[in-house]
């Protein structure tokens, strides 16, 4: 990959040899780091309340809901997608990572709705985020959460789509696809660990 | 003479040439939609001096109704609520931001001779986010304020019908700001240091700042679902710190000091790499022990985060988590104190100038070594058992946080207020003022120690006669660092308009922020400059004609 991108570079003195692009995925990781952090703590707090309650499911309150699979499963192929945008970008194949991303930016709100279905299940069977019992309450703590960050990765993601449209990014200038690969990966890999532990514990 | 190779850029030895940021751009908008991390470093010292001085006037209310034992001028619920406000607006909006994202955000671009931040755009963000956060905090003072302490422990907080909401999420927003700044200064420290400027040739200041930036990262997204927590709860009136359904509200406390534990590290940390920098200059002495110095502020921040229980030894945790907490909070005294030795190694036979920032200097060594010594008696299990809650922990934390990190953000701003706006500040009234703000401080905080050793419980309004003389000592050393502080924000608002032109280094320092003029223009380096060794002041002399120091010409190969 070019890392050197003769573009209008950003303002910094002549000595500077790192890219923009570079720079930009560096500090994209330590957010991510920082973000890491916050879904870890909430984990590990779930645990912790988890093993420390004397009350978790009720028999009046229902099991997790299936339909968190198909969240999985349309949160991982999101994922992949979004991943053959970049390459096909990095190929110069930006009609095909057009397409990608318009099927990433669908297939990203599918994860939404869904959950937002999966939400109303669970209300419908008595159990709204209001529910005095831990279990619920942690549950919708921890999906909120996540669907929080689907939320801002969905904005991120339309705006590029939008731009890749307009042919903004070529094979060597695609700062906003890379940034939301990595945001979208990193989405997926939450979602898969906290749901594991939702599995497990219940 | 060997002029071509001088490092120091022409403009430089003139300044006032070329235009300055500060008149680049004029009115309103030019300011608080800039994208130059000078100007924004600007913003946040009026913003973070506004609110030293609303937390200032909190505090002032504090020591007056402390001044008899029983009502003096407020209400107890009015006494509640003027200290939550004084502990959170020093903290959230004052401490923590202080040195990093004011003198930091002005400083840290220099030193590494760049021209910005790696993301201006994020800098910015950066400054908005705290201004709304602060607004929050305002917000949640008209209607009321909070009466729960800054640490809004549970199940008050979730129960108390004060404003919490309103000044939690302000403070939630606050973090957002801080992890922004903190991610801004890492990559900028990786990406934009100059050609000969590797890790170990960095300003001490600017390890400190990465080191706190590390914490800053890692840490305070923990306080962010800590209050996200706290407020669902309050607003759902379920949650997990909640007994009644089997929560737990002890968990809060671990949630809160795990990030508010290296939280006094991101206090801490920029104010040594300060007090780094000035007690080289102004003993006119290479630093001694550089090495030791920059490992140990990394040491302090990884420590930081293994230390949180201390917090919590009466709150019922288990005799063996007290005691490897007990353990490890001793181990971070190691890494101070190898700070304090190599400071007073870099002074010993050195050529000591007591301008302002070097007596804030001494005062920050002497003051946070009262302050970390202390922390001992309260890290031993046996002694604080006694000690705490009681004023002797509201004195250490006063020595670590005011006597520390306020004296070494004092001394910063004397020493980079040349560089800042141009102008020399008036250095006798300077010096005055330090010495009443450092002799009211000990009044002040001094007479804490003895009470709080007595019993004399903290946040309490009413109080046994046997502590009124102890409280009227408090009182009038309060009154005294007013009067200090007041004559600071005097002499330093006339030297704006009326204060001696500054040259471009006038203390002779020789790190890069000092080659550019006093204030630098918007490209801050006309050329790239090349780094040296930053503690290498042999090669500066004074120039009585510029009134401020510059590079002897023959050794100027030594630095290129
Ligand atoms: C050098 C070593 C230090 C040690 C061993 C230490 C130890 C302690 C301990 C054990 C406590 C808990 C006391 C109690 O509540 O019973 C405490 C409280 C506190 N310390 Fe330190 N400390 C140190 C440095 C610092 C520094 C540098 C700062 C800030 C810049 C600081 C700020 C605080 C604050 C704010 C509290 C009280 C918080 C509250 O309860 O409101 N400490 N310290
Ligand atoms: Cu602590």
């Amino acid at each position: 990959m070019n890392s050197e991108d003769d573009r209008e570079t950003r303002p910094v003195p002549s000595g500077m040899t790192r890219s923009e692009a570079n720079t930009g995925r560096f500090g994209m990781a330590i957010f991510l780091i920082s973000l890491s952090i916050l879904f870890a703590a909430s984990i590990i707090g779930y645990l912790v309340v988890r093993m420390r309650a004397q009350l978790w499911r009720t028999t009046n309150l229902p099991p997790l809901p299936s339909g968190l699979w198909l969240s999985t499963g349309i949160l991982v192929a999101c994922s992949v997608v979004i991943h053959y945008a970049l390459v096909q970008t990095r190929r110069n194949n930006l009609g095909a990572a057009r397409k990608f991303l318009l099927a990433a930016s669908v297939l990203g709100t599918g994860f939404l709705v869904n959950q937002f279905v999966n939400w109303l299940a669970l209300t419908a069977a008595q159990m709204p985020p209001t529910a005095r019992n831990l279990y619920a309450f942690t549950f919708y703590m921890l999906t909120g959460l996540h669907a929080a960050h689907v939320i801002g990765g969905l904005v991120q993601l339309g705006v590029v789509t939008r731009r890749s449209f307009r042919g903004a990014y070529t094979a060597q200038y695609h700062p906003g696809i890379t940034y939301a690969a990595m945001y979208w990966h990193f989405l997926d890999a939450v979602w898969v660990v906290m749901f594991l532990v939702m599995i497990v514990q219940n | 003479m060997n002029t071509v190779s001088s490092p120091v850029p022409p403009a430089a030895a003139e300044p006032g040439h070329a235009p300055s940021y500060l008149q680049d751009g004029h009115g309103i908008k030019s300011w608080i939609m800039t994208l130059d991390h000078k100007r924004i470093g600007v913003l946040y010292l009026i913003s973070i001096l506004a609110a030293m001085f609303l937390g200032g006037l909190f505090a002032m209310l504090i020591r007056t109704e402390l001044l008899t034992p029983a009502k003096t001028v407020m209400e107890a619920e009015t006494y509640n609520r003027v200290f939550t406000l004084h502990g959170a607006i020093m903290i959230f909006l004052f401490i923590i931001p202080g040195i990093p994202a004011a003198l930091g955000n002005f400083v840290l671009p220099l030193m590494l001779g760049a021209r910005d931040v790696a993301f201006p755009r994020l800098n910015r963000l950066s400054w908005h986010l705290y201004v709304i956060g602060a607004l929050f905090a305002v917000y949640s003072l008209i209607h009321g304020g909070a009466d729960t302490g800054w640490t809004f422990y549970t199940p008050y907080s979730t129960t108390t019908t004060s404003a919490v909401v309103p000044i939690t999420f302000g403070a939630f927003i606050l973090g957002f700001s801080s992890i922004l700044t903190g991610l801004n200064f890492i990559v900028t420290i990786h990406r934009f240091r100059p050609p000969g400027m590797g890790w170990f040739r960095m300003p001490l200041f600017l390890w400190a700042l990465y080191a706190t930036a590390i914490i800053q990262v890692l840490a305070t997204p923990v306080l962010g679902i800590t209050l996200l927590l706290l407020i669902v709860e309050r607003v759902l009136g379920v949650g997990i710190f909640d007994p009644t359904l089997g929560g737990d509200p002890v968990l809060f406390q671990h949630f809160f000091w795990f990030y508010s534990h290296p939280a006094v590290y991101i206090m801490i940390l920029p104010a040594m790499g300060v007090i780094s920098e000035l007690v080289s200059t102004f003993s006119r002495k290479h630093i001694f022990g550089y090495k030791a110095i920059a490992y140990s502020s990394v040491a302090i921040a990884f420590l930081s985060f293994l230390v949180w229980g201390h917090h919590m030894f009466v709150s019922g945790q288990s005799p063996m988590a007290n005691m490897i907490f007990s353990a490890l909070t001793f181990s971070v005294a190691i890494p101070s104190a190898v700070k304090v030795f190599n400071w007073v190694a870099t002074m010993y036979k050195g050529s000591i100038k007591m301008d302002a920032p070097m007596t804030y200097t001494v005062a920050f060594i002497l003051l946070f070594g009262i302050g970390g010594l202390t922390g001992l008696f309260l890290g031993a299990l046996a002694t604080d058992v006694h000690l705490h809650d009681t004023y002797f922990v509201v004195a250490h934390f006063h020595y670590t946080m005011m006597g520390g990190v306020l004296m070494a953000f004092m001394g910063g701003l004397h020493y980079w207020w040349p560089k800042i706006f141009g102008r020399m500040y008036n250095e006798k009234l300077a010096n005055i003022a330090s010495l009443m703000i450092v002799v009211g401080f000990n009044i002040t905080f001094l007479s804490q120690f003895i009470m709080g050793s007595l019993g004399m419980p903290r946040r309490y309004y009413n109080y046994r006669p046997e502590f009124a003389s102890y409280h009227q000592w408090s009182t009038a050393g309060a009154f005294l660092q007013a009067i200090g502080f007041i004559l600071v924000a005097v002499y330093l608002i006339h030297s704006l308009r009326r204060g001696r032109l500054a040259p471009a280094n006038p203390w002779g320092s020789a790190t890069l922020e000092w080659r550019c003029a006093s204030p630098p223009p918007t490209e801050n380096f006309a050329t790239q400059p090349t780094a040296g060794d930053p503690y290498d002041l042999k090669p500066l002399v004074f120039d009585p004609k510029l009134g401020g120091f510059t590079y002897r010409a023959e050794s100027a190969e030594g630095v290129a």
